[in-house]
């Protein structure tokens, strides 16, 4: 076993144990059980998050794929031997990370602890904390495997802990945005499955990886470095677009994004940090991973459709929010119009633009699940979310305050915060390529900084009696208070980070664009010249 | 003296027949072990009585109302071990036929055997009885025998008479209900080993009477007698209807005038096989039997149109006798139908076979219709026969792929292996929702209404996970034994249908209509497993997100509770690893035996 495997492996492990521990614990000593299982999984997160920094730490991640090699054998840091799971039909746990997927690792393994920290003191805490780890171990098999089938696996596996905390511990009407969640992102799923399921029959025998009854694999490394995958074009075509509607409903897209504001709404804080922190970057992640790897002719063909749909969800998006009047629907818009970027930035083909995509990703990662924490916590303690019942937060709270301040200001892009850079990458980028078209994306950006400022102002500052504010009638005569510590913790490290890769991007940003750069040289090279665009 | 009986001429029948004779042994045992007694005979004209043990005032040990139930289950487990031995490197009786007189050929080398045990037959087998253990398993708490039942004191009234009389009343049928389990065993086992269409059909009805007897068992319920009923009504029709067709092919197979040459026998120069291979054309009369012998299988199956009493059964009987229904009753169709598809009218590769649109049709209306009522039920039981219905779809959709002639040896392997291989799972996570479905019926709950599984998540957490993990595996989630046994199923589909090459076509709609027709009943599949989670999902949507009726938890149950826990396990453990690799490997040497003939 070698670290990653035991990164991966040990959340799904210690969640499932703790979940049952707490089923079978004598009545009489539950309390105290809960109180240490609790512990126990935050503890277990830490050192999962230590793991995850150490091979960070260790790794040279700029060298990873040899020339020539992109996304082929040896490209993967921490590889694992191939195991057989399923040998009748080829299936294999080998994992693997590189430069596209550790970002998204790490980020995972630092959101899990701050959101239990968040919402330390969530109701039947034992189980609430336990599925968290359990949702980590699926995120990060995600991320790290890299066999189609176990990838759809364990894709499927990150709706099921996701649905229990939107179901159990969610808002009012919790029922029916959970099972919206489910429906909605479960057959976009099969979609994409029925994608995967067309790739695996075009799988050439591939050594140990084949099936031993039907002569196929799912090995996504062997997959990338078998000459012409699918021969037929418009089978290709079709492949291409059934990952990509599982892939952008996941992200999500304009106009697959519907199921995204419910589901935020009613799920706990600690759910929709993970959500708009770590969730939707597995739909750009299994793009950039599959579809774009995979049919690098059909993602150029079909760039005026990314475009498309980039500028649909960043202005769509973005709209929607100046019109909103509650809090968490208003962050979770935000979420579909920075997502549009992401589309934007690999639509470039540059690799500045695809490194400004991955940043994006990590950028939000780190900034929506903080302001998720901020609505979470304005929620916990003012008992509402309407933007505009509640005046001089920063008089009576003021370190909800301010963190809110730093989270709105890192997602409308201020310089020297995370999301910045992304945003000048990929606007640099978009330049490059498409010229003065760039105005669209650049001046809805204008429409972000609007519905922030204007709902900072109309909760943070203003009020009729400076010193009162005005609070909520939700409150009931209750005194308000500001933030525990355990939420400003949270919080503060989110705050930090995002002010530290903006200051520092290149941490990250170097070996993105490594990545990208390989990614277009490599993969996408024949099919940009073939075309004639120019990268 | 010179004895001519088969079982001294060849000893190594007993050996091959392992798992049949033990269960003779146990139907003996059955019968003479509660009814130990103290009886004797006086010899005519003297005062001595000899002992005969049999009758008479019984024997306080052997007359314990649970022997039955542990003699019938540790020789059902002695059979199923007996049969996996076929599985074992180095064991020499792999590949056996008997035949007619009694003559063993190890290899199968001769043309005139009546029975067959080799690798598929011993796989059925084993299938048969592990779905028969666990409903004698789940039965002994379902219908629990108690040592120091009394009965009712003449002043009791009411419930409590009621309830002594039941306690009496369980001790009383304990004998025949395991004797007709062993019956039906011995049925099954017989069905899946004969290679004679006439021996198979006695199997049959052996298995067939004794299943419409313990359809009716538990007469207490109302329901259970009319669900018999229409069971046995329409069965002994389907019955009927086979042998009528099995009467015209052994008319068929012999010329006119010259009956010498008429046989029921699949194998051999007369065979069915070899006459029906040899056959240039269609002959009417023979059409007309093998369609009739398919109505019959179609019964024992549930194949829409001949499903109609399957719902009304399941719902009726008793849950563990469901399982046995939807299970081994299941399998046992399969063995012989594919049996008679396979072995007899197998086309030459590269010719569809005649019954090719037949099964094609049978196949997506079946598995459309199954999904499509259940759906619309609202009752579980009824909800799992439908999914049966189903899932009989899926498997003729594999048979048609087979029947297409466009499966070469590899892929027709990969067919039957996948086919094999659904029915092995299918007795694990099927007969673990009948077995959860068995707990919560045993309170006196209507386990005909949904209401029954409301908030069993709060009732009963483990059980109610596991019956989820039952449903999930029902709908074929990866990475689920059921999602395995699909995706071969699909798999075989595909690879038969676009096995013409045509896979480097321009655009995707000359692809799609390059491929074999075949390959529309693989989309069907999926489109109707998609379909098909919508229901399976409900359940568990009620078992967690509804307040429950009653708050009474479940029975301790012990063995059904066991019974449970071990198919969950193998529910997880046969879709993933290599025990999966295991069960996959059995399931191929199977189908190898049986695509060899």
């Amino acid at each position: 076993m070698n670290s990653l495997e035991i990164l991966t492996l040990t959340p799904l492990a210690a969640g499932l144990m703790l979940l049952f521990l707490h089923e079978i614990v004598p009545n009489n000593t539950r309390e105290k059980a809960t109180e240490l299982i609790r512990y126990a999984n935050l503890g277990i997160a830490i050192i999962l998050f230590l793991l995850a920094t150490q091979i960070g730490f260790e790794t040279d991640w700029i060298d990873t794929w040899a020339a020539g090699n992109f996304g082929g054998q040896n490209a993967y840091v921490l590889e694992s031997t191939p195991v057989s799971l399923i040998s009748s039909i080829g299936v294999t746990w080998h994992i693997g990370i590189d430069a596209l997927s550790f970002p998204m690792v790490w980020l995972t393994t630092l959101l899990i602890p701050i959101s239990m920290l968040v919402q330390w003191d969530a109701e039947k805490g034992a189980q609430f904390h336990s599925l968290i780890l359990i949702m980590e171990g699926a995120l990060l098999g995600v991320f790290v495997v890299l066999d189609l089938f176990m990838f759809y696996a364990f894709w499927e596996l990150t709706l099921v802990p996701m649905f229990f905390l939107i179901l159990v511990w969610g808002g009012a009407d919790r029922r029916y945005a959970a099972m919206k969640f489910f429906i909605y992102t479960f057959s976009a799923s099969i979609l994409m499955l029925i994608g995967i399921l067309i790739v695996y029959f075009h799988s050439a025998p591939a050594g140990d990886f084949t099936g031993t009854l039907t002569g196929h694999h799912f090995d996504m490394v062997s997959l990338m470095q078998q000459s012409s995958l699918i021969d037929s074009a418009g089978l290709r075509m079709v492949v291409f677009l059934l990952l990509l509607v599982g892939f952008a409903t996941k992200m999500p897209s304009v106009p697959v994004h519907t199921w995204l504001p419910d589901a935020h709404v009613q799920a706990p804080t600690a759910g929709s940090m993970l959500l708009a922190g770590v969730m939707l970057k597995m739909g750009a992640y299994g793009f950039l991973r599959i579809a774009v790897s995979f049919f690098p002719q059909e993602t150029v063909t079909m760039i005026p459709l990314l475009v498309f749909l980039g500028m649909a969800s960043l202005f769509y998006g973005a709209w929607v929010c100046l019109g909103q009047t509650n809090l968490k629907r208003m962050v979770a818009y935000s979420s579909v119009s920075h997502m549009g970027l992401i589309f934007l930035g690999i639509a470039t083909m540059q690799p500045l633009g695809i490194a400004g995509a991955l940043f994006m990703m990590f950028a939000h990662g780190l900034i929506s699940p903080l302001l998720f924490a901020v609505c979470g916590s304005f929620k916990h303690h003012y008992h509402t979310l309407e933007i505009g019942s509640m005046r001089g937060l920063a008089h009576h709270s003021p370190f909800m305050a301010g963190h809110m301040m730093l989270g709105w200001m890192a997602s409308l892009g201020l310089p020297l915060l995370a999301g910045f850079v992304a945003e000048v990458a990929i606007m640099i980028a978009f330049w490059m390529t498409f010229g003065w078209w760039v105005l669209i994306p650049a001046l809805t950006l204008i429409l972000t900084a609007g519905y922030y400022l204007w709902s900072m102002q109309r909760t943070i500052f203003e009020g009729s009696d400076p010193h009162r504010g005005i609070l909520p009638d939700t409150m009931h005569g209750e005194e308000p208070r500001d933030i525990t510590w355990h939420e400003n913790v949270g919080m503060f490290i989110l705050g930090a980070l995002a002010i530290l890769f903006g200051i520092l991007p290149a941490i990250f940003f170097d070996m993105m664009s490594n990545w990208s750069s390989g990614l277009v040289s490599e993969v996408l090279i024949d099919a940009l010249t073939q075309l004639e665009v120019t990268p | 003296m010179n004895i001519e009986s088969p079982l001294l001429a060849s000893p190594l029948l007993g050996e091959v027949l392992r798992p049949e004779m033990t269960i003779l042994i146990g139907i003996v045992l059955l019968i003479v072990v509660p009814n130990l007694g103290n009886a004797t005979i006086r010899i005519p004209m003297t005062k001595f009585r000899i002992p005969v043990f049999l009758g008479g005032r019984r024997f306080t040990a052997t007359s314990d109302p649970l022997i039955p139930g542990v003699i019938s289950m540790f020789v059902l487990l002695l059979s199923m071990a007996a049969s996996l031995m076929t599985f074992v490197d180095g064991h020499e009786l792999v590949n056996v036929c008997i035949s007619a007189s009694g003559a063993i050929q190890q290899g199968c080398t001769g043309s005139d055997y009546i029975l067959r045990s080799d690798p598929y037959s011993r796989l059925f087998t084993t299938i048969f009885f592990f779905a028969l253990l666990l409903g004698t398993a789940a039965m002994i708490n379902r219908m629990p025998a108690f040592v120091d039942a009394k009965a009712p004191h003449p002043d009791d009234t009411g419930a409590t008479r009621i309830h002594a009389i039941r306690r009496l009343l369980n001790n009383r049928r304990q004998g025949d209900f395991h004797l007709l389990i062993l019956f039906v065993a011995l049925g099954m086992s017989i069905v899946a080993l004969s290679t004679h269409l006439f021996l198979l059909f006695i199997g049959l009805e052996l298995a067939s009477l004794a299943i419409y007897v313990l359809v009716a068992f538990m007469k207490e319920d109302e329901t259970s007698g009319e669900a018999a009923t229409k069971y046995f009504l329409t069965g002994s029709v389907a019955s009927a209807i086979t042998l009528y067709g099995m009467s015209l092919l052994y008319v068929w197979s012999g010329s006119a005038s010259n009956y010498a040459t008429a046989s029921l026998s699949l194998v051999g120069p007369n065979g069915l096989a070899a006459t029906w291979q040899a056959m240039d054309s269609i002959d009417p009369l023979a059409a007309i039997g093998f369609g009739m012998v398919l109505v019959g299988f179609g019964f024992k199956i549930s194949a829409v149109p001949f499903h109609f009493a399957a719902p009304d059964a399941y719902s009726g009987t008793s849950a563990p006798m469901a399982l046995i229904l939807a299970t081994a009753s299941k399998a046992m169709g399969f063995a012989a139908l594919i049996r008679i598809l396979i072995v007899m009218a197998m086309p030459e590769y590269g010719a569809e076979a005649t019954w090719l649109i037949l099964v094609g049709i049978l196949s997506v209306v079946t598995m459309t219709w199954g999904n499509l009522a259940a759906l619309s039920t609202e009752n579980p039981k009824r909800m799992l026969a439908y999914s049966s219905v189903a899932h009989a779809g899926y498997l003729l959709a594999a048979l048609a792929a087979l029947g297409s002639g466009m499966a070469g040896a590899a892929t027709s392997r990969l067919l039957v292996t996948a086919v094999v291989f659904h029915l092995l799972v299918l007795s694990f996570f099927k007969s673990g929702a009948f077995l959860v479905l068995t707990l919560t019926e045993m309170k006196g709950d209507d386990t005909n209404k949904m209401e029954s599984l409301y908030g069993l998540g709060r009732r009963d957490p483990i059980m109610a996970a596991a019956m989820f993990v039952f449903m999930l595996a029902l709908a074929g989630v990866p990475p689920l034994s059921g999602f395995l046994s699909k995706f071969l199923v699909i798999d075989g589909i595909v690879t038969a249908s676009t096995a013409s090459g045509s896979l480097s076509a321009g655009g995707a709609i000359e692809w799609l209509s390059s491929v074999h027709w075949v390959f529309w009943l693989a989309v069907a599949m999926a489109v109707n497993s998609a379909l098909s989670l919508f229901y399976y999902l409900r359940i568990g949507q009620v078992m967690f997100f509804e307040t429950p009726r009653s708050i009474r938890p479940l029975p301790e149950a012990p063995m059904i509770r066991i019974a449970v826990i071990l198919c969950l396990f193998l529910t997880v453990l046969a879709g993933l690893g290599p025990f999966s690799q295991t069960l996959v490997d059995m399931a191929t040497m199977a189908a190898q035996e049986l695509l060899r003939v």
